[in-house]
């Protein structure tokens, strides 16, 4: 089952005249879909009030889950399951267990951060994401509304917006959701 | 406000830290005259290196800085270069330490023993005579005195650049110069710093050696000094200077505490592990008086230069949070003093009398056994922990650290308006 939506957008010409348009929408409360930029633009989510990233919060859980692997799986195959004297340590020797736990730490967070990251963002082998215009990955900065449900007076308001905001091109687009 | 003023008030209360710290010294100094004052020497070399090696790290920060064509740090520069502006203070100690050497005032280094590299002697030690070559008093004074004079050349003509940048005078050579003076000091500067931590810090245990113990005194001055940028940030802000300095700054700020407290934990760790796997004797001696004889520390060290500042600083918010950050800054730079403070006592505690009942006649060579060590309390102040007299001694020499820095820092303007890089500095988003 797909379902298509409808989406107006409007390009800009640098990223200086599009958080000026972002802030005007925020103003207006004007529900903005998404923005897209060619390159990290400092000081955009701030502008857009976007919430900080949980992601960190994913990547210390995800490391302190292979500090348990480590150091749990280390302890029980050498005291438990097969004991062998290293060097004349004790079989629980905890200052040689630090590297291997602080590589698999870095493993687990890193790994888990990246498969967090790619699913919840919905990227992946074989997934094709919809794209609004393809100069957005080159020199333009585009700012969308998603314009289903809205009735035509709603519209031209946003067309007025683009006007006022002086973007470069102002286009609609259906995209699968 | 474009000029800071090191007001009365401020003068009192370094002058006020200096007077405890004089008098903390002359009363350790009259009071243990164990092991030919070993307690008031160890204090006095131990703060001697915290503090120039914190003057040290922080130009050798203003230079990899600028190097990198970093820009945040910009509106910080004339606080870096007037903590730079302390080395020549450090060479006067170091010069001082050495004329003990030399006039047998303490006993701090085995290796300044007569006769040790002296075959026949009765003090001669066939270890340290090989090591002689760079081990001997006069190596003492080029590599400690001499270096640090050497390092105030560079901070010197880069302050007299910084400030003929800040009259104007031909902006982009003035600039080019800097980075020409800063790009020698870079190697030059890390490669001798090892030489300096040597002699002045490793040969206490003069058989003992390790090859990473200079990035890891190397890493804890970081910290150290970090912290205390930080701390001066926050204070300067509260004054109502560098308003500029904001969250993001101080952002970054905590971003370096954080990231040099792993550094120095790994190194730490490192130079612990490798001797603690390979379990040499000569090298395992190091650390068995360490863990043992000093064993609250050992763990104590740890704790609040890893563990604490790692947790407490992990999250983006206490990075920059006043509170949090002043916090951390505190506790590590106390922390690295503490660090400081493992490297030097130890050596000393084990192998002289220092509590003055033979007079040091045994003094330095061979280990005091445990049982032989006459029914030494417990936990002894002043060796085992810091008593109240060594941290009177830091906030002595906090106090003139804090003299010259802010006599220092008010004889410039605090921006340095004419760098290329101001601008960047004051709009800096991290």
């Amino acid at each position: 089952m797909k379902t298509e939506k409808e989406v107006l957008f409007g390009l800009y010409n640098d990223e200086v005249d599009l958080m000026k348009a972002i802030k005007v929408a925020k103003d207006d409360h004007l529900e903005i879909m998404d923005v897209y930029t060619p390159f990290p633009v400092h000081g955009l989510d701030d502008v857009m009030g976007l919430s900080e990233s949980r992601l960190h919060i994913a990547g210390f859980i995800f490391g302190a889950l292979g500090t348990l692997t480590a150091l749990g799986v280390m302890s029980w195959v050498f005291t438990r399951d097969w004991p062998i004297i290293f060097g004349g340590k004790p079989y629980f020797s905890l200052p040689a267990f630090i590297p291997i736990t602080f590589e698999l730490t870095v493993l687990f967070a890193s790994i888990g951060m990246v498969v967090t990251f790619y699913t919840i963002c919905g990227l992946g082998p074989g997934v094709v994401n919809p794209i609004l215009d393809t100069r957005i990955t080159d020199d333009k900065f585009c700012l969308a509304f998603e314009t289903d449900g809205l009735n035509t007076s709603e519209v031209d308001n946003l067309k007025r917006f683009f006007n006022t905001t002086a973007a470069a091109e102002v286009h609609t687009k259906s995209i699968s959701n | 406000m474009e000029q800071f003023t090191f007001t009365g008030k401020q003068k009192t209360f370094s002058i006020v830290l200096m007077v405890i710290g004089v008098l903390c010294m002359a009363y350790t100094y009259i009071a243990y005259d164990g092991g030919h004052h070993a307690r008031f020497w160890t204090n006095f070399l131990h703060n001697s290196v915290f503090f120039t090696g914190i003057a040290f790290i922080s130009f050798y920060l203003l230079c990899a800085h600028t190097l990198a064509y970093s820009g945040w740090h910009t509106l910080m520069k004339r606080l870096i270069e007037s903590f730079g502006m302390f080395l020549p203070v450090g060479a006067i100690f170091f010069l001082i330490l050495w004329f003990g050497t030399i006039s047998e005032w303490h006993h701090l280094y085995h290796w300044a023993q007569e006769g040790i590299a002296t075959l026949g002697h009765e003090n001669y030690d066939r270890i340290i005579a090989g090591k002689s070559p760079l081990l001997n008093k006069s190596m003492y004074l080029i590599l400690t005195v001499g270096l640090i004079l050497f390092w105030s050349l560079f901070v010197m003509k880069i302050r007299s650049l910084s400030k003929a940048a800040d009259r104007g005078d031909n902006d982009l050579a003035t600039y080019k110069s800097t980075k020409f003076w800063m790009a020698i000091f870079m190697p030059v500067g890390a490669f001798t710093s090892a030489f300096f931590i040597w002699l002045s810090v490793m040969s206490i245990d003069a058989h003992w050696y390790s090859t990473m113990f200079a990035w890891y005194t190397s890493a804890s001055w970081l910290v150290s000094a970090c912290a205390l940028l930080a701390l001066f940030v926050i204070y300067l802000n509260g004054q109502g200077y560098l308003k500029e300095l904001n969250q993001t700054h101080r952002h970054d700020l905590g971003k370096y505490i954080f990231a040099f407290s792993v550094f120095w934990t790994y190194v730490w760790f490192d130079q612990f592990m490798l001797i603690w796997y390979a379990n040499v004797g000569e090298e395992t001696i190091y650390f068995n008086t360490r863990l043992n004889t000093f064993k609250i520390l050992f763990f104590l060290n740890l704790g609040i230069n890893f563990l604490l500042p790692f947790f407490i600083l992990m999250r983006n918010s206490t990075k920059w949070k006043i509170g949090s950050l002043g916090f951390v800054a505190i506790m590590v730079f106390f922390g690295h003093w503490l660090d400081f403070f493992m490297m030097i006592k130890p050596g000393i505690y084990t192998t002289m009398d220092v509590h003055g009942h033979g007079h040091g006649d045994h003094g330095h060579g061979e280990l005091i056994s445990e049982a032989g060590h006459h029914a030494a309390p417990m936990i002894e102040l002043g060796w085992q922990l810091p008593g109240l007299l060594e941290i009177g001694t830091m906030l002595g020499f906090l106090g003139l650290f804090l003299f010259v820095v802010l006599t220092a820092l008010s004889r410039a303007g605090l921006y340095t308006k004419n760098d290329p890089y101001y601008e960047e500095s004051l709009h800096h988003h991290s």
